[in-house]
């Protein structure tokens, strides 16, 4: 709006400013402006309540955080992408985690390992690196359940199990899952002795696929299931 | 009143909802889908895209459900649909190639909120929500809007 009409009197035929008088400005944003003006603000505010929620809630995410600390994993999937008749992604992510210095295990080796008397005296231990709905679906009986994306809930129940452990043994879907390497690779780092640690890299998949049983619901809950139910 | 026009925003604004709620249960899940991508390395970047984008899906969602800045909402969510849209085409097809099966026979978890889908019926719901979006942009369906646009139009 800008100020300064003009009066005319009918009974003068002079003019007067009247600086009262307002007349509409221009219209200087189009249409187009203006939405881009409104998604500019949407963004900004959304980014805003984006970034508090995350904040707020208990399962966000820590921005600064490494949650995929195993070197060289986009190296190994962007080989997967171009050149996918050379290796599996299973087969990468093996040579993967040797490169990384853990230990694999096979499905022999594995179920081997669980009817080994140290498994019952709980020097042989198993850890499930899912989340905790998938855990509760059925894990390896006795397992334990150690989430790598929200460690700090499992730490202080996992930690004295794995340093009184003689032999760790991670696993998680099994395939190209990368969630047991994150998992040993994290206990590492807390101090748990490489030479303990070791991948069941066929993972729940191949342990029901082979027919062993599974626990359902919380660990040693009782609650067993056969292969393939 | 333009009833279409009211439904399609409530349609496009209750699905991204949806999708960002789902999204938003299992963050560290969508952290791993949208690390597949293989776009950005960098840590800081990647949490914080797998972090914020559900809540601003909600966020985009409850604005069109209560009819606020419909027009700056729609184009935001056009302007994620499309690049995002192509992202997926082009995995689909890096994974048809790996897989040596048909188009339409590939089958993943885009990271959309849907869980995995195969990708025919995964790029025909994307195109009707842009569809939906450039409908919302040009503007109809004003009635059942709280504030339908932000900006003030000039008085008289």
């Amino acid at each position: 709006m800008s100020r300064g009409g003009y009066i005319v009197h009918a009974s003068c035929k002079n003019r007067v400013k009247d600086n009262s008088i307002q007349y509409p400005a221009p219209d200087r944003q189009s249409a187009a402006g203006k939405v881009f003006v409104e998604a500019l603000l949407v963004v900004v505010a959304g980014v805003a309540v984006a970034f508090a929620a995350n904040q707020i809630s208990p399962r966000g995410l820590a921005l600064t955080r490494n949650y995929f600390p195993a070197e060289n994993n986009h190296t190994a999937t962007a080989a997967a992408n171009a050149n996918p008749a050379a290796l599996s992604p299973a087969q990468l992510l093996a040579a993967q985690m040797r490169k990384n210095g853990l230990q694999l295990l096979d499905g022999g080796q594995a179920a081997k390992l669980f009817h080994d008397t140290r498994f019952k005296q709980n020097t042989v231990v198993f850890i499930d690196a899912r989340d905790e709905s998938h855990y509760r679906e059925g894990h390896i009986p006795s397992a334990y359940e150690f989430d790598p994306y929200h460690p700090d809930k499992y730490f202080a129940a996992i930690l004295p199990i794995c340093r009184a452990a003689e032999q760790i043994v991670i696993y998680c879907n099994g395939g190209d899952c990368e969630d047991s390497e994150t998992a040993a690779i994290l206990l590492r780092d807390v101090g748990i002795a490489n030479q303990k640690l070791f991948i069941y890299g066929g993972g729940i998949t191949e342990w029901t696929n082979n027919g062993l049983l599974v626990e359902v619901g919380a660990r040693n809950s009782g609650k067993l299931r056969g292969a393939n139910k | 009143m333009d009833t279409f026009t009211v439904l399609a925003r409530w349609l496009l604004g209750a699905t991204f909802v949806y999708l960002g709620f789902h999204k938003a249960l299992d963050p560290a899940d969508f952290l791993k889908l949208v690390r597949q991508y293989d776009i950005v390395q960098n840590t800081l970047f990647l949490n914080s895209i797998a972090a914020a984008l559900p809540w601003f899906e909600i966020f985009c969602g409850l604005l069109l459900l209560g009819g606020v800045a419909v027009r700056g909402t729609s184009l935001t969510l056009l302007l994620m649909l499309v690049p995002f849209t192509i992202l997926v085409f082009h995995r689909a097809l890096i994974l048809q190639a790996a897989l040596a099966i048909p188009f339409c026979a590939v089958k993943f978890d885009c990271g959309c909120g849907t869980g995995a889908e195969f990708i025919c019926r995964k790029l025909l719901e994307n195109f009707l929500l842009i569809l939906l979006s450039i409908w919302l942009l040009a503007g109809r369906g004003r009635q059942l809007s709280l504030r339908f646009s932000l900006m003030k139009s000039p008085s008289h």
